[in-house]
């Protein structure tokens, strides 16, 4: 007997193992298949065994999870890489430079007006 | 590699909080030098590192819950709470432009003619667009409820559905409003009607705006299957603001459009 909680009531309810839990992207594995009905020519059956129907892509995530779980130190906005370093040091280069420009904008506005 | 004995999460050092901060250095500066020099160097920059700093820190964040698993129950709990102060410091800001709104409406000086709306104002129809626009709001709380359901369903196919049209919901709603400023015959130049009429809805509109947005993000990260039917924060934190959004709104309508015309 499995248990969800009840998406209505809130409360506890029986439930069978596929609602129980169920993430998305994980669902099933061998659909139940009628025989193949034999006509004069018979059907070719397409078989499922083993895939999942992908709406919208296919499930990256685990494969993501065991990049970001390496162990090579890396913090994890470095996690990915040269793409994530790249950005990382263009970031700090725009932050550095803008911050010099801003205090040099700042001294110069700063600076009184020549009387006329 | 060492294990914590403790279902915290301590985070790696990150640079984000240091760039976010000169980033609003910069926007608030490039802000003065913008409107004393005319030129918008400085605040654009500003806007540029403010943007790429929110999509890098959330990103981490989406990395560190998803991929690695940080986001234990007690962490999870901490999020919870920090969303709901979060909101309710909202709900504070919100309050100071009704609280303004009140103190011009309910009594009205005489140089506005001692009335409200006041003399020479012509205010929307509440019964016409912001109507619609209260439908509209509304409908998008009932479809962002069915895609919580959906989620916690394991529903992939009614879940992206369910939100795509919240979001297409909420693109309307912003569609409508532009809209009814073109259209409206009073500016925000308008005495205190104009000010707190476009300042009160004109907030409103920007946390539309950002509600839709983390809404699209949610429904990118929902395409990317990180969500599964028991652990979504993600999403729970985007549909709890959307709904303070479309009680914001409601409270805008009957104060400001109905009461207030």
């Amino acid at each position: 007997m499995y248990y969800k909680v009840s998406g209505v009531t809130g409360k506890l309810t029986g439930a069978t193992a596929a609602s129980a839990y169920s993430p998305q992207g994980l669902k099933g594995t061998v659909p139940s298949q009628a025989p193949p009905i034999i006509f004069a020519v018979p059907t070719k059956v397409v078989s499922e065994t083993g895939s999942v129907a992908h709406y919208m892509g296919i499930n990256k995530v685990p494969e993501l999870q065991m990049i970001f779980q390496k162990t090579d130190g890396a913090p994890v906005h470095l996690k990915r890489g040269v793409m994530d370093k790249m950005l990382y040091r263009t970031m700090m280069g725009l932050t550095i430079g803008g911050t010099l420009y801003c205090l040099m904008a700042l001294y110069i506005v700063a600076q009184p007006r020549k009387p006329q | 590699m060492a294990h914590q004995a403790h279902a915290y999460h301590m985070v790696d050092p990150s640079p984000w909080p240091l760039t976010g901060a000169i980033a609003a250095l910069l926007m608030t500066s490039g802000l003065a030098i913008w409107f004393h020099f005319h030129s918008t160097m400085l605040m654009t920059l500003g806007l540029v590192l403010t943007l790429l700093t929110m999509y890098q820190w959330w990103r981490d964040i989406i990395r560190e819950g998803t991929f690695q698993g940080h986001h234990t129950p007690p962490v999870q709990k901490g999020l919870r709470y920090g969303m709901i102060l979060f909101i309710t410091s909202e709900v504070f800001f919100f309050l100071g432009f009704f609280w303004a709104f009140y103190h011009s409406s309910l009594a009205p000086t005489p140089e506005l003619g001692g009335c409200w709306p006041p003399t020479g104002i012509i205010p929307l129809d509440p019964f016409e667009v912001p109507l619609l626009n209260t439908a509209v709001l509304l409908a998008s709380g009932v479809t962002v409820t069915w895609a919580h359901h959906s989620i916690m369903e394991g529903e992939r196919k009614q879940t992206i559905q369910s939100l795509a049209l919240t979001i297409l919901l909420g693109f309307y709603f912003t569609a409508l409003q532009a809209m009814e400023y073109y259209e409206a015959p009073f500016t925000i130049a308008d005495g205190v009607y104009g000010s707190t009429f476009f300042v009160a809805t004109g907030f409103h509109g920007l946390h539309v705006i950002i509600g839709s947005t983390f809404l699209a993000v949610c429904l990118l990260r929902q395409i990317q299957y990180h969500f599964t039917s028991e652990h979504h924060f993600g999403f729970e934190a985007a549909a709890w603001y959307w709904h303070f959004v479309d009680v914001v709104w409601l409270f805008l309508y009957v104060s400001i459009y109905w009461w207030g015309s």
